[in-house]
């Protein structure tokens, strides 16, 4: 609509004002802060002086072992998640789109961990890998007891059960992205290929694969963008133990801002995470443009 | 695919995930002896008393409560000032529109992590801590701009000539907004709402910062507490975790398709 007079034009962009002042209030001022905050020095004491100290807790963090350590951890998780995830919806999508009897019923199971709150799976799972929870009664009762551990505290076993948390808590996400896009594949290209005589392996590989690829890349570049913001899976289960082994940058940033008052130290984590999830989504939508313009 | 196969990976994957739900949901049934000493039977006697204990001493219906409270404020106040802004945005020739949908757009790159330590500072200096309003606000203004995107969206493939011939009756921009556009939004509102109940619904980052009154807490930070302050009681505990996951699992059963649809328009940006 074209409005003309000045003093109406006023009047109809007064409508976004209460969310700009919102946002700005609550989310671009921050940003800057956050900016700031990383360059200075302050002990989290109110009304204590905030002392200008430049890139030095920039330095301090990558000079920081622990920091290190958190960024192997988002490392092995992306790459765990990526190489999990998707497949695994996947195939669930296509089981579940051959709509055998009681489909539906499998759906809820494996979508409803996607709507629970992770302080919940978290402890749900944590009493099952604690050292004398479930899990290790289970390895007792069928022979297996040389396996049990304390899942969570042994440094060898804590990453990797993490890891398989957080793998569980995200199939049923992509399995809905994927079943969507499942029923956007025409029946006709199945049946022409049940007519040349095309296995249903090979119509997977050669029909359903190429059809979803578009689908496929986002929900992996989704994965991508998603794992740099876990935070709660570690908080409940681990808190960064054992010795920090399991921590993630968002995590470290908590513990070094919030347990241990380092607050430019923090800050300067949360810019790094900020710039991480910058690059990542400004990288994974350049993808998704090429694949568009090439389709 | 051989469906033998499939059926066999659906079916053993079905169990790794009922498997720890139906063994926490068993679990809540049981005194904390038998949780330990039998795990994997049935409880002998069905010990609804968890289930009162949870909800009354360990203040999970009260957790409840704020989080609807929390919840509900926040989808209400994204989805007035989002639809307003996205009217403008949408609506209108206005040159800075084009800026003002992108200006949104940046926002849904920032992970609400990289300004925990600024958003502590200024609650502890304008001493906002244990305050809902703020929390709400902090919520929209991070839910806002895939609210923005999404309504922006929805409103301009919606032909205008109802709100034209509207204007030429005379009415206001307002009641354009009020009586016409709003009205015709509502299914994109509810798409936005519902993944916007539940991001705010699980969040425990901002109330770990400032929301340390017990009476105020949401749900998934308040059975964190529970479980910090009496993890002996295994019974109780479990009984907790049970109604936190009880509660999306029927809002899901009851809304299917609403909930799936706007989850899955959280990946679909630009």
């Amino acid at each position: 609509m074209y409005v003309k007079r000045k003093s109406e034009r006023f009047k109809v962009f007064s409508f976004a004002l209460p969310a700009l002042l919102i946002y700005i209030i609550f989310l671009v001022i921050p940003i800057v802060g956050a900016v700031y905050f990383s360059l200075v020095e302050w002990n989290g004491i109110k009304g204590s002086p905030l002392e200008f100290v430049g890139l030095q807790n920039y330095f301090d963090v990558i000079a920081d072992p622990d920091f290190r350590i958190s960024l192997m951890n988002l490392l092995s998780l992306v790459f765990f998640s990526v190489l999990f995830h998707t497949p695994i919806a996947l195939l669930l999508a296509v089981s579940l789109n051959t709509k055998f009897k009681g489909y539906r019923f499998f759906k809820v199971i494996y979508f409803v961990p996607t709507i629970f709150p992770l302080t919940a799976i978290g402890l749900l799972w944590y009493f099952i890998f604690m050292p004398n929870g479930s899990l290790n009664s289970f390895l007792d009762l069928i022979g297996l007891s040389e396996f049990a551990t304390g899942w969570l505290i042994n440094p060898s076993t804590a990453m990797g059960t993490v890891i398989f948390v957080n793998i569980w808590a995200g199939i049923g996400y992509y399995m809905v992205i994927l079943l969507a896009g499942l029923t956007t594949i025409p029946d006709e290209l199945y049946e022409a290929a049940k007519i040349d005589g095309a296995t249903p392996v090979k119509q997977f590989l050669h029909i359903t694969i190429p059809m979803l690829k578009p689908i496929i890349t986002l929900c992996i570049l989704m994965d991508i963008i998603g794992t740099v913001k876990v935070f709660d899976l570690i908080f409940v289960m681990t808190e960064g133990g054992p010795n920090g082994l399991t921590n993630l940058p968002t995590t470290l940033m908590y513990y070094e801002a919030f347990r241990y008052n380092n607050f430019g130290f923090g800050s300067a984590i949360g810019v790094i995470i900020l710039l991480i999830a910058l690059v990542l989504t400004i990288g994974s939508e350049s993808i998704m443009n090429r694949k568009r313009k090439s389709e | 695919m051989n469906k033998k196969v499939l059926l066999i990976f659906t079916i053993v994957m079905a169990l790794v995930f009922i498997g720890p739900m139906l063994f926490t949901i068993i679990s809540s049934l049981k005194e904390n002896r038998e949780i330990f000493s039998s795990p994997f039977s049935l409880p002998e006697v069905f010990k609804f008393e968890n289930y009162v204990f949870a909800w009354k001493e360990a203040n999970m219906g009260r957790y409840i409560l704020n989080s609807i409270i929390i919840s509900s404020s926040t989808v209400i106040v994204a989805a007035l000032v989002g639809s307003m802004a996205s009217f403008v945005i949408a609506r209108f020739n206005f040159k800075i529109n084009k800026y003002l949908l992108l200006f949104f757009l940046l926002g849904m790159m920032i992970p609400m992590h990289s300004v925990l330590v600024p958003v502590a500072y200024v609650i502890g200096v304008l001493g906002l801590k244990n305050n809902l309003v703020a929390l709400v606000l902090i919520y929209v203004a991070f839910l806002l701009p895939f609210t923005i995107i999404v309504l922006t969206r929805f409103m301009k493939s919606v032909s205008p000539s109802l709100e034209e011939a509207a204007i030429m009756d005379g009415a206001s921009y307002f009641q354009v907004y009020y009586k016409i556009m709003l009205p015709m939004t509502v299914p994109a509102i509810s798409t936005v709402s519902i993944f916007n109940f539940l991001a705010s619904w699980n969040d425990i980052l901002f109330p770990l910062m400032f929301i340390n009154d017990d009476r105020l807490k949401p749900v998934a930070l308040g059975l964190l507490n529970f479980s910090g302050e009496r993890a002996s009681e295994y019974g109780p505990l479990m009984a907790a975790i049970t109604i936190v996951i009880l509660i999306p699992l029927i809002v899901y059963l009851l809304f299917q398709e609403k909930v799936e649809s706007g989850l899955a328009a959280g990946s679909v940006k630009g």
